[in-house]
């Protein structure tokens, strides 16, 4: 462990009492707390990590930080894990990924030995070949994909999400970021500051001594700044329309996700360090100078013992003094500022051994580090809508404008010391505080009845100072050619053929040869392949432009994305009764209900002879009052309304604009100016708002007063011939007798005590039944009166199959199952109910044309000629070859002792008698026939009547 | 996410809202095939600003006239159907 | 020594030749000055409008044809769908057309001599509620009567063909079937578009990227040319394959159209070891998933709730698509998301295309395509040529012309449309 360790540096951020036994490929090593999976396995001198995806040539430290590609490694029963940002915990079980049978010995090396054929593109070239054989080229491909394991049986890790309403969010906690959340708070404004590496600080916390007292400083002021929170370990994962930002907070696998609606967004995510294209620049030991930077500074971990440094600016020599402090020989320093030497290529077979430089001098050494330039971390400020645009003298993209919402510090924008840094971050924070507040007395304004006036920020905006970008050569790519993207093993001459074939522009490119599209998402490769790109295609780089960077910035869990985010559930009163009771539930939309209590046909069976009683509470109910609701249900509904009396109750359906079969229901007019409407279960919501749209939108001036009482009510059908005796020994106030209560009435009453309860003769099961709604609260206590009341005349609850069945017996429809989204009312066989002599109603139009040219399908009865069949729901009705009509519903009648039917048919079938061929599942055929009545039991209702 | 203002509720995400699309004036009674249907399906389909309806059905349950941009998404103004513009 | 030709034909054997001999590919298209005249002006170069370029000048000879875009080929919806193919529609109509498509694809990679990696992996369609189950059933009913290979099967099936797919009662929307369909699977998108562009630029079409289509000229009820920012052209014969702006092309020619434009999400996580073969889609909880050749997992959703001309992706698309993905498959939650992008999907009242003619003579159009444009893109194109080339509209393409909507006449592809894809 202490083989590669260096003596305490003062900004380490490893605890040194704190050792942790951890395994990496089933070896056992160890770390500090604070240290990475990197950092501990490079301190015990490991130096391959992972093999390419492509040729599976040994990879190692890089960037050593959260994006570098070379740090994927699985954790346990994690896959994808950044080794270069996660930190390492006792009996962590850490192995490498893409390396089989081990990373050592890697059997898909072999690749290696073929790579020069593995141009860009070439299975767009070749296995083509027999097509009997491609499933199994297909899956040799597949074997070589990268990535880790995922097990069927991996646990499943989530947190609860969290909402924030920052005034002003800061994504990144370096200097600049610091500096604006510190200013943007003294403006008053809460503040969010994101920071993705584990502490505040960025590239303070390893740039060398000078700048840890500045540090401690601005960590101090925002700890001691009320109104910041900080969350490090976090990232700000995307920003979307409206300023909606998603941050991802994370612990390992476990990873939050905060939704914050931001009033003005700092961006201050810095810099990230270029790789520099050569032969070799993939060699483990080939290092970009951050990388060197923050292992000797934060980890004490000697990246090497002799190094080569190549460098074009400050990061490079701050590299060289690190590792001279650090006991590392610097056996060259190559600078490209000067002219003269230049990097040519590393050689190695497993790691660097030997650097050669221009005039073929070659120099033996375990670590090259590079430091050619940056590429701006612009990604956060593309997804606000900016371009950014290359600046050639400072050698990178610089972001272009940006909305009013939105601001931008630090490296981003432009360099310079630490003061003028935070300077610039001070004056950004100041501005951003004082756009937030502003915007929070705009919105007030503009939503005077909601919300409470906030004062205008005094004062005008604040002066920025300007940042200015430092001068940078334009270096990407040395003599010889090397890995442009490290991710997908691409190198500069695969950009160069593809543009030479004709994939010549950027986006075309990066389709072609997948350089950008890795899990580092061109963060550190994007600039080089532009500019590579460019050459091959003689354009300049801000010519080419970059490719887009899309959301997230970085990647995240699904198990964050997902939270713990579930679908409602709904439940009537009476459910745990059902439960208790042995039902067997049914999932209807958010419903829970139950489909039967052992046996369905039973539950006919009983219904019909004696007396039954059903859970129907999640019916829609919808209480309207008001001079115009007679009104409002003759332009809802297809039928007649504005002569219902007092006390009757009536079937309507409903039809969209275009005619088609939106609901249907009853509705009971309960006085002068009150009307109590049902929809089906699933229609609830929708007829509300239905309603609520033709009176706001077209009928403002209506006095029509509109309830959703779905949840107030609790509703049960009593339904068979002992229905009405039952309920005698319940109802108070209401006289129940066939005279003076009769089919299709409604009345108001007491029903086992509970008062206010509506009572509705409808009958969809066919028989003499009263529909009970009563207060939701009272449901059970009702429920189990009519049980305890009733046991002498056998009454026992039935569920929703034995409702269906019953529905089915009488031919009844079900809209959405025995219509569809084109069944207008006519052929739904509703064209008794359509009246289109009313001046205008919702689909009138066109179901005056329908009525006029007859419908093209009907609804209709049917019956297999053989009582014993039951020709599945969704069989087609055929005539040869031609489907003519499905069977929409389709039920064994315990009643009739026979299969019936419901079924959508061409109208030239729909007429008595006419007999039809079903196809069977198996492909062979039955006959059936069209019965003259819907109904298949009691056509004439006299039950329904009784 | 969207942030609609709603000039009941203040400003709210645009998942408590349902969307109800470009405005489009009904035909008077008894149109002729060509004006329904032009009514049910034709649309303009703008790129730009466009006037649609927006219901606040997690909120207030008021229609709304809103004016959006359908490239940027940005919202200009909102008003409850049964107000005339401010 | 003679200097050769640059390398025109894709095999293993030129792969390796070229590698040894440093010898050029061909350019996979040319590049062409833009002509005043030609024959067909076809607006956007997705790969509706290169299929279609590509069969005018293969099965008809009609070769003096230029593909206008104004961006680069296959930027708009062909490089931004989740590259499923399948055919098992509830329509008659609707099977048939996506059948031929199917068909079509199957030889695509030979016929072009570009490999599409068309992978028959299957494709699964969950069912989590009796209705959804009862339109399963619909599906294979219809779909058995056309020849296709297309039935319902149980939990212990899809736990065979995907065990990743938690079948038990945990979820809140417990499995209940599945309409399994063998031909279905995924292609490499982008490559359909480069191989049809390869193919028609042999053939003598010429393809002009970054140049856009201003002004569409009609005298007389009829099309005389387009304007385009690369200058006019003259032609007779303009055809609208653009997704996304089809309302906006149209309107050029005076044409309106029943569409509305909706961005459409897709989302690729990190790669991973392959776990998933089929393509599995759940219509209830509006998501469909495949995993690549390269292991990464891709995934679709439903079009977003509103109408935007905005391809900006969508934080809660992703929130929702993890959520139903993890009902799906709960051990998933620990792999990262890595790119969202959106696409614009142009919808028609009835979820069906329009293609065919318009009320302007001499401008087509095929459009309309909602979500399903890429998987019909080899038949579109082939049925659109012939279009052009008879004048006479296929009996496959005939369902789905301009003027049902005035007729009221739709397809009943609406009835189904929740569990598409």
């Amino acid at each position: 462990m202490t083989a590669h360790r260096m003596p305490v540096q003062p900004g380490e951020v490893i605890d040194r009492s704190d050792i942790r036994r951890f395994s990496w490929n089933g070896r056992r090593v160890s770390g500090f707390g604070g240290d990475t999976v990197a950092s501990a396995l490079a301190a015990s001198g490991v130096s391959v990590f992972s093999r390419s995806f492509k040729y599976h040539r040994p990879r190692g430290i890089l960037t050593a930080d959260h994006h570098d590609p070379n740090l994927f490694v699985q954790v346990g029963d994690e896959p994808n894990v950044r080794a270069g940002h996660r930190l390492v915990e006792e009996a962590m079980v850490v192995e490498a990924q893409n390396a089989w049978p081990s990373l050592r010995f890697d059997l898909r090396s072999a690749n290696r030995l073929v790579g020069r054929f593995l141009t860009p593109g070439f299975y767009y070239k070749t296995f083509m070949g027999p097509r009997p054989l491609r499933p199994r080229y297909q899956r040799v491909l597949r074997r070589f994909g990268a990535g880790g394991t995922v097990g069927d049986a991996a646990t499943h890790v989530h947190s609860q999400k969290r909402y924030a309403h920052p005034d002003v969010l800061v994504a990144g906690g370096g200097p600049a970021g610091m500096a604006a959340a510190i200013a943007a708070a003294a403006t008053g404004a809460r503040v969010l500051l994101v920071e993705e590496d584990h502490q505040l600080g960025g590239h303070l916390r390893y740039a060398g001594d000078a700048t840890l007292g500045l540090l401690a400083e601005l960590r101090d002021v925002v700890a001691a700044t009320d109104n910041i929170e900080v969350l490090a370990d976090a990232v700000v994962a995307g920003r979307y329309d409206h300023n909606w930002v998603a941050v991802v907070h994370r612990d390992g696998a476990r990873e939050q996700l905060i939704k914050a609606r931001v009033k003005c967004l700092v961006v201050a995510a810095g810099k990230i360090e270029r790789p520099f294209v050569f032969e070799g620049n993939d060699l483990p030991g080939v290092m970009l100078s951050g990388a060197v930077l923050r292992l000797a500074n934060l980890w004490a971990v000697a990246p090497g013992s002799r190094a080569v440094v190549v460098t074009a600016n400050e990061s490079g020599d701050s590299v060289v003094e690190c590792l001279e402090r650090g006991g590392v020989a610097v056996a060259e320093v190559v600078d490209l500022r000067t002219t003269g030497r230049r990097l040519v290529r590393a050689r190695g077979r497993r790691r660097v051994e030997e650097v050669e430089v221009t005039g073929g001098r070659r120099i033996e050494a375990d670590l090259l580090v590079t430091a050619v330039g940056w590429t701006t971390a612009t990604s956060l400020l593309n997804m606000a809508g900016d371009r950014p645009i290359y600046h050639p003298a400072a050698a990178r993209f610089l972001p272009g404008s940006l909305p009013d919402d939105v601001m931008a510090t630090g490296g981003i924008v432009g360099d310079g010391s630490p003061d003028q840094i935070i300077a610039h971050g001070r004056a950004i924070g100041t501005e951003a505080g004082r756009r937030a507040l502003r915007r929070a007395s705009e919105l007030a304004l503009l939503t005077p009845r909601a919300l409470a006036p906030s004062p205008v920020p005094a004062g005008e905006a604040a002066e920025i100072p300007h940042l200015e970008p430092a001068d940078h050569p334009e270096i990407f790519a040395g003599p010889t050619d090397g890995f442009v993207d490290f991710s997908e093993d691409i190198r500069g001459k695969d950009l160069a053929l593809a543009a030479a074939e004709g994939y010549d522009s950027i986006e075309l490119s990066k389709r072609y040869t997948t350089a950008t599209m890795g899990p580092i998402q061109g963060k550190l490769e994007a600039v080089n392949a532009v500019a590579i790109h460019a050459a091959a295609t003689g354009a300049t780089i801000a010519g080419t432009g970059t490719t887009t960077w899309r959301p997230p910035y970085a990647p995240v869990t699904l198990g964050a994305l997902a939270g713990g985010d579930d679908d409602p559930v709904r439940r009537s009163p009476m459910h745990d009764w059902h439960v208790e009771h042995g039902a067997t539930p049914l999932l209807a939309g958010q419903w829970i209900r139950p489909d039967h209590y052992g046996d369905p046909s039973a539950e006919v069976g009983n219904t019909r002879t004696n007396v039954g009683i059903v859970d129907v509470s999640p019916l829609g109910k919808i209480d309207l009052r008001g001079a115009d609701v007679s009104r409002l249900l003759e332009f809802v509904l297809i039928n007649r309304w504005s002569k219902l009396a007092v006390g009757r109750v009536r079937y309507g359906a409903m039809c969209a604009e275009d005619g088609v079969v939106l609901d249907d229901g009853v509705t009971a007019r309960l006085a002068e100016d009150r009307y109590y409407m049902t929809t089906t279960s699933s229609g609830a919501g929708r007829v509300w708002n239905w309603l609520d749209e033709w009176l706001q939108t077209f009928f403002p001036s209506w006095d029509v007063r509109m309830t959703a009482v779905t949840d107030g009510y609790a509703a049960i059908n009593v339904a068979g011939p002992a229905s009405r005796r039952l309920l005698e020994r319940l109802v108070e106030g209401v006289d129940l007798s066939r005279d003076a209560f009769g089919y299709l009435h409604a009345r108001t009453g007491t029903v086992a005590g509970v008062a206010e309860c509506i009572l509705l003769r409808i009958g969809f099961t066919g028989e003499l039944s009263f529909e009970l709604h009563v207060p939701a609260g009272f449901g059970l206590h009702v429920w189990k009166s009519l049980l305890d009341a009733g046991a002498d005349l056998g009454v026992a609850p039935f569920g929703i199959e034995a409702q269906r069945i019953m529905r089915l017996e009488k031919g009844h429809l079900i809209v959405g199952q025995d219509t569809d989204g084109l069944t207008k009312a006519n052929a739904a066989a509703l064209g008794w109910a359509v009246k289109t002599s009313k001046p205008d109603f919702a689909g009138r139009p066109e179901l005056v044309w329908e009525g006029e040219s007859g419908p093209e399908r009907m609804l209709v009865a049917v019956q297999p000629v053989d009582p014993q069949l039951v020709p599945p729901e969704a069989c087609q009705i055929v005539d040869g070859a031609t489907i003519v009509g499905r069977i929409t519903s389709s039920r064994k009648s315990p009643t009739l002792k026979r299969g019936i039917c419901l079924a959508l048919v061409d109208a030239e079938l729909a007429g008595p008698g006419t007999s039809l061929a079903i196809r069977l599942p198996d492909g062979s055929k039955a006959a059936a026939r069209v019965m003259e009545h819907h109904a298949h039991f009691d056509p004439e209702g006299e039950r329904l009547r009784g | 996410m969207l942030l609609i203002l709603c000039p009941h509720c203040g400003p709210r995400n645009a998942d408590e809202f349902s969307f109800g699309g470009e405005l489009v004036p009904r035909p008077g009674p008894d149109p002729g095939p060509e004006a329904w249907r032009n009514y049910l399906y034709t649309k303009e389909n703008l790129a730009g600003w466009e006037g649609e309806q927006w219901f606040h059905l997690s909120g207030c349950r008021r229609f709304l006239e809103v004016e959006r941009h359908t490239i940027t998404n940005e919202i200009r103004s909102v008003r409850d159907v049964t107000e005339d513009t401010a | 020594m003679t200097t050769r030709g640059p390398i025109a034909r894709y095999s293993a054997f030129s792969l390796i030749k070229q590698s040894l001999t440093g010898q050029r590919w061909s350019r996979v298209w040319r590049h062409h000055d833009l002509q005043p005249s030609y024959d067909v002006v076809i607006v956007g170069g997705g790969v509706h409008g290169l299929a279609t370029a590509y069969y005018l000048a293969r099965n008809h000879g009609i070769t003096n044809v230029a593909v206008i875009e104004k961006s680069y080929l296959g930027s708009g919806g062909s490089g931004r769908n989740t590259a499923i193919v399948r055919s098992n529609y509830l329509t008659p109509e609707g099977s048939a057309f996506y059948d031929r498509s199917i068909k079509l694809y199957e030889h695509l990679a030979d016929e072009l001599n570009f490999n599409v990696m068309f992978e028959q992996r299957g494709h699964m369609t969950l069912a989590h509620s009796d209705s959804s189950l009862r339109t399963m059933h619909w599906r294979a009913e219809v779909n058995k009567m056309a020849g296709i290979d297309s039935d319902v099967i149980g939990p212990p099936d899809i736990k065979r063909l995907a065990p990743a797919i938690d079948v038990s009662n945990r979820p809140r929307y417990p499995i209940l079937g599945a309409l399994w369909h063998p031909p279905g699977g995924i292609v490499r998108h982008d490559a359909v578009v480069w191989g049809y562009a390869r193919a028609a630029d042999r053939l003598g079409v010429h393809i002009h990227q970054q140049t856009e289509v201003t002004a569409i000229d009609v005298t007389a009820g009829a099309v005389t040319g387009v304007q385009t920012s690369g200058g006019r052209i003259s032609t007779p014969v303009v055809v609208n394959c653009t997704a996304g702006w089809s309302s906006l092309v149209s309107a050029l020619a005076g044409v309106r159209l029943p569409i509305t434009t909706r961005p459409l999400q897709a989302a690729v996580t990190e790669p991973v070891q392959p776990i998933l073969n089929p393509v599995v889609v759940s219509g209830s909880l509006h998501v469909y998933l495949s995993q690549t050749a390269r292991g990464e997992l891709v995934f679709g959703a439903s079009v977003d709730p509103f109408s935007s001309y905005s391809a900006r992706g969508s934080l809660e698309f992703a929130e929702g698509l993890a959520g139903h993905v993890l009902e799906l498959m709960p051990s998933l939650s620990k792999m990262r998301l890595l790119r969202q992008w959106s696409g614009l999907c142009d919808m028609t009242p009835d979820f069906g295309p329009i293609i065919g003619m318009t009320p302007v003579a001499g401008f087509y159009v095929d459009v309309g395509w909602g979500t399903y444009g890429f998987k019909a893109a080899p038949v579109a194109g082939e049925q659109t040529a012939q279009l052009l080339a008879t004048g006479v509209v296929p009996d496959l393409i005939a369902p789905f012309s301009l003027d049902r909507f005035g007729r009221g006449d739709l397809t009943a592809e609406k009835g189904a449309a929740a569990v598409g894809h």
